[in-house]
């Protein structure tokens, strides 16, 4: 059950066929490719993926094709939070059930919930499985509601597969202090990024993150990560600062426009379920003008 | 107008037992701050409480600062009011009295929309010549933030539009912010408002204002000489110190700075009304928290 998190982890969107179901050949294409580009680990369904737009039964399914592509090559971690706990918990049993490598979950939706209501949905869904749990902190999509390091240590003493946490705050003092709380208590707990933002994690103790720009420039993800790990900074900030630039072009309705900026690369994976939008066509050629003006479509593979 | 700030010291202000401001002890603080590492001085900011002080003060307050320092280290002045000519007649005294930049932040309780703040920032900066640096301090203000299409717009607008001070420590803002400035004034500054200085090293900060070098100025150096030399991993206990000072001096509220300072023995007074002071119980539990930090009890005591 160990596993050593680091990297720029890909967490793959999900492909859709026209009519919006879901497209298995797709998603083993997609996971498949992140794997051939250098992706340390697989991460699915992220926010990214659609995951709150799917059927319980479809992120089942999709987990099976997640772990059964990926073959052992890398981990997979699959994300279990629900809106419901019932379905979170017949999530992470699936999962497990399935073999993948580890279970995300993140601060409930909806209910603002206390720090002791987290502990305790934390703990449920930790302790109901054998797998390593990873967490995931986003206080800027949530309203404020956010693991805290006090409440990251109380989960670390109460859990002992709790390896690591994706801390989406993009805020130094929060990074700093769940780092410093969390690897005093367990010098193997990963702090994990969102996005891209290694530059900023990694000299407070980040090993790596989750990415949002990978399905659009591997190249570009796998150079950063090895800039900041060289510590060779001028070259980091370059690679940062161009993937900053992309994050901003997705940040919008995240994730039509990567699947809008797919299509310009060559990887199309179909609409994207409503109430996001689907990337219209002059949409698309707007972010081609923007991945051409970055240097992305010279740089990054084309097709899968 | 390539004047680099660098390592900011941000004083505080005292006040005597009738609450009118303690010039006198105000020269020994300045005299503390450029004996140990200020590069420049930034007064009256809200560290110096400046929300609590008239117009009037703050322009006495500045004129003694230029006097006593005399060019030693250049001098930021703070200008930020609610109003835009209220703010902009702080901004020309500034520029008048000899300072060598001017800083204002977002209008106080006004919920401005894009448009209104362009102007007001325009206007301010549009009336003088000095360098002009803005400061990011949403949590403070309300929401109310500097965003990077207003930083693009002002660089268009203002020549003398010099930099951002930025509190926010926002990953997102900061790399784009500074990254979409500087490809347009490429000698545009981005310093960081408090001190968590590793990751707005990395991400390119060429300064910093420090409020807590009034409590802990070697420790402060320190962290910002090994920042300036991006050795981040021998930084990082060092920061891990500053952000332990930084919450328990912040977990007292606006009272906490002074009463930190007196546990330093450089007693400023206490803060005006409508802080109050946290009393002697609150004072005993502060000093005995910040000095448990090692590298805070080590640091210099007393004037």
């Amino acid at each position: 059950m160990a596993i050593a998190l680091k990297g720029v982890m890909q967490a793959p969107v999900t492909p859709l066929n026209d009519d919006f179901s879901l497209d298995i050949p797709g998603f083993e294409r997609m996971v498949d490719f992140h794997i051939r580009h250098g992706a340390p680990a697989i991460a699915w369904p992220h926010h990214k993926a659609e995951s709150l737009n799917m059927t319980v039964e479809e992120r089942k399914r999709g987990a099976e094709a997640a772990v059964a592509t990926a073959g052992g090559r890398v981990p997979v971690s699959i994300f279990v939070s629900a809106l419901a706990i019932t379905d979170t918990i017949e999530l992470a049993r699936h999962a497990e059930k399935v073999g993948a490598d580890a279970v995300l979950v993140i601060t409930p939706y909806y209910w603002a919930p206390s720090p002791d209501e987290i502990y305790d949905y934390v703990v449920r869904i930790g302790t109901l499985v054998d797998l390593p749990l990873l967490t995931y902190n986003s206080p800027g999509y949530l309203e404020g509601i956010e693991f805290t390091g006090e409440l990251v240590a109380r989960l670390i003493q109460r859990l002992p597969n709790f390896i690591g946490m994706k801390d989406a705050s993009f805020n130094s003092e929060k990074f700093l202090d769940i780092s410093r709380i969390a690897l005093e208590l367990r010098p193997s707990f990963a702090m994990i990024t969102g996005v891209e933002f290694l530059l900023p994690s990694i000299p407070l103790g980040g090993v790596g993150s989750f990415s949002a720009a990978g399905a659009i420039s591997p190249n570009l993800c796998n150079e950063l990560y090895d800039a900041c790990v060289a510590e060779d900074w001028p070259r980091a900030r370059a690679a940062q600062y161009k993937i900053t630039r992309l994050w901003m072009l997705f940040r919008e309705q995240y994730p039509s426009s990567l699947k809008g900026a797919m299509v310009m690369m060559g990887r199309p994976a179909g609409p994207t379920r409503s109430p996001l939008p689907t990337a219209t066509r002059e949409r698309q050629d707007y972010i081609r003008s923007q991945l051409d003006a970055l240097g992305i479509l010279a740089s990054e593979p084309h097709g899968w | 107008m390539d004047l680099q700030l660098g390592l900011v010291h941000t004083p505080l202000t005292p006040f005597a037992g009738d609450i009118a401001v303690d010039f006198e002890r105000y020269a020994g603080i300045l005299a503390f701050h450029l004996a140990n590492g200020a590069q420049a001085l930034a007064l009256p900011m809200h560290a110096g409480e400046s929300v609590s002080l008239s117009d009037e003060e703050r322009r006495k307050l500045l004129e003694f600062a230029l006097e006593r320092v005399a060019g030693r280290v250049p001098i930021i002045a703070h200008v930020t009011q609610s109003g835009t000519d209220l703010a902009r007649a702080l901004a020309i005294h500034a520029e008048q009295a000899g300072a060598a930049a001017v800083i204002c932040t977002t209008p106080y309780y006004w919920k401005p929309q894009p448009e209104m703040l362009l102007r007001h920032f325009t206007d301010i900066g549009a009336a003088v010549k000095i360098p002009y640096f803005l400061y990011n301090a949403p949590g403070e203000m309300g929401g109310t933030r500097v965003t990077t299409e207003l930083v693009l717009a002002l660089i268009y607008r203002l020549e003398n539009f010099a930099g951002l001070v930025d509190i926010s420590l926002d990953w997102q803002f900061l790399i784009d912010v500074v990254a979409s400035a500087r490809s347009l004034r490429p000698n545009f500054q981005l310093l960081s408002g408090l001190e968590f200085l590793i990751s707005a090293g990395a991400i390119g900060a060429n300064g910093a204002f420090a409020p807590h070098a009034t409590i802990a100025p070697r420790l402060i150096t320190r962290l910002y000489d090994l920042c300036r030399a991006e050795r981040y991993r021998d930084a990082r206990p060092v920061q891990e110190e500053v952000a332990r000072l930084y919450r328990t001096v912040r977990n007292r509220g606006a009272a906490g700075m002074k009463a930190a300072a007196r546990a330093m023995r450089r007693d400023c007074g206490d803060p005006r009304p409508p802080i109050l002071p946290l009393g002697e119980g609150g004072q005993r539990a502060l000093a005995d928290e910040i000095l448990q930090i090692r590298s805070v009890a080590d640091d210099i005591k007393g004037w």
